[in-house]
């Protein structure tokens, strides 16, 4: 193919930032979350399935956060009422966060990629 | 043995000089009918997901992006050469189209970042001590509440963003659902003709919301826009 001004040579990559560190924290979470499908040995088909089952856990377990919140806004319970959801969802949040650290999952782990339609959480 | 596959790409016969792929491996151009394919030797039946090897495919997807504008296999695609062969014939139509979309582009790519407090959110005001419980739930509605406005800002930087490229911009795929810190990253098609003007434009815009952090890299093989790797999924393996 030749080389014309419709269709110029490139240089390499560049990338451009004054916030270089902050970018590299975002960039390392991303890459903390990369699928780790492509590795497959006992280990981590057990750790897959976990992170599969503890995402959908933690999906509703967010559902159910906003149920709450919007039921506390809409002035329906009591304030012991507020009490007790409160407690049995921090409770549910301990919880996770237990069986997490038990399967050597982070926070940014507990996602799915569904394509075209973006990511679960 | 199966192959490793890069990208496929067009208008280019031969390799210029030796490329070296994932592994170490020496890359080849296969021919299937009107397209060629960047592939190699692969000895096993899955990729160690490393640094060496990510470097490996993304230089090798890139080495002809100077040239031509490939189409990125996603990382990792391992077939027989058989697979290959019949994946590409019986998707021509679909390939050719998605080669007549990104040709003469590269992908450049926006990242956006913006702090909680730089938005000009109020911070969260101290309140008097409350039950655990209760204040756990006060906590998550303080959260759900920034996410939400964070949402906002991100869908009206979007708009601006996606406002100020149009004239250098073919096409756009963004994911305007921010983290605690990024508000947005974008993808961008961009002809080659018009890749320093697209960089002049975000320079202006970049002085002209200094409150937002913004990182700009490329040109990239359009990954974003041209994923083959569902089709190559579902139709071959």
């Amino acid at each position: 193919m030749e080389f014309s001004p419709e269709n110029p040579r490139l240089a390499e990559p560049e990338i451009e930032t004054s916030h270089a560190d902050e970018f590299v924290e975002q960039l390392r979470c991303v890459t903390d979350s990369l699928p780790s499908r492509i590795n497959i040995d006992a280990q981590s088909v057990e750790q897959g399935l976990a992170k599969l089952v503890l995402t959908l856990i933690e999906f509703i377990r967010r559902l159910l956060e906003k149920q709450a919140v919007r039921r506390m806004e809409g002035g329906d319970l009591s304030p012991e009422q507020i009490e007790e959801l409160g407690l049995a969802l921090m409770r549910l949040e301990a919880k996770l966060q237990e069986l997490k650290t038990q399967f050597g999952l982070e926070d940014e782990d507990l996602n799915l990629d569904l394509g075209p339609i973006g990511r679960l959480i | 043995m199966k192959l490793y596959a890069y990208c496929l790409i067009e208008g280019i016969d031969s390799l210029p000089v030796p490329l070296k792929g994932v592994s170490g491996a020496n890359v080849r151009l296969l021919k299937v009918g009107t397209f060629s394919l960047l592939v190699s030797d692969f000895p096993g039946d899955a990729v160690p997901v490393n640094r060496d090897n990510a470097l490996a495919h993304a230089a090798t997807v890139g080495s002809f992006l100077d040239q031509t504008t490939p189409l990125p296999f996603r990382f990792g695609t391992l077939v027989t050469e058989k697979q290959l062969e019949s994946f590409v014939t019986a998707r021509r139509d679909a390939l050719q189209a998605k080669l007549d979309l990104v040709r003469g582009c590269v992908e450049m790519s926006v990242k956006i970042i913006q702090t909680a407090n730089e938005n000009g959110d109020p911070p969260a005001k101290a309140e008097a001590p409350e039950k655990p419980g209760t204040a756990f739930l006060a906590e998550k509605r303080r959260e759900i509440l920034n996410k939400e406005s964070r949402a906002v800002e991100a869908k009206k930087i979007a708009g601006w963003l996606e406002d100020r490229l149009a004239e250098v911009v073919r096409e756009t795929r963004i994911n305007a659902n921010p983290t605690e810190k990024l508000l947005l990253a974008a993808a961008h098609l961009v002809e080659r003709s018009c890749v320093e003007q697209y960089r002049e434009t975000l320079k202006e815009l970049r002085l002209e919301r200094p409150e937002l952090h913004f990182l700009f890299s490329g040109p990239w093989a359009p990954y974003s826009f041209a994923n083959i790797d569902l089709e190559f999924q579902f139709g071959v393996s």
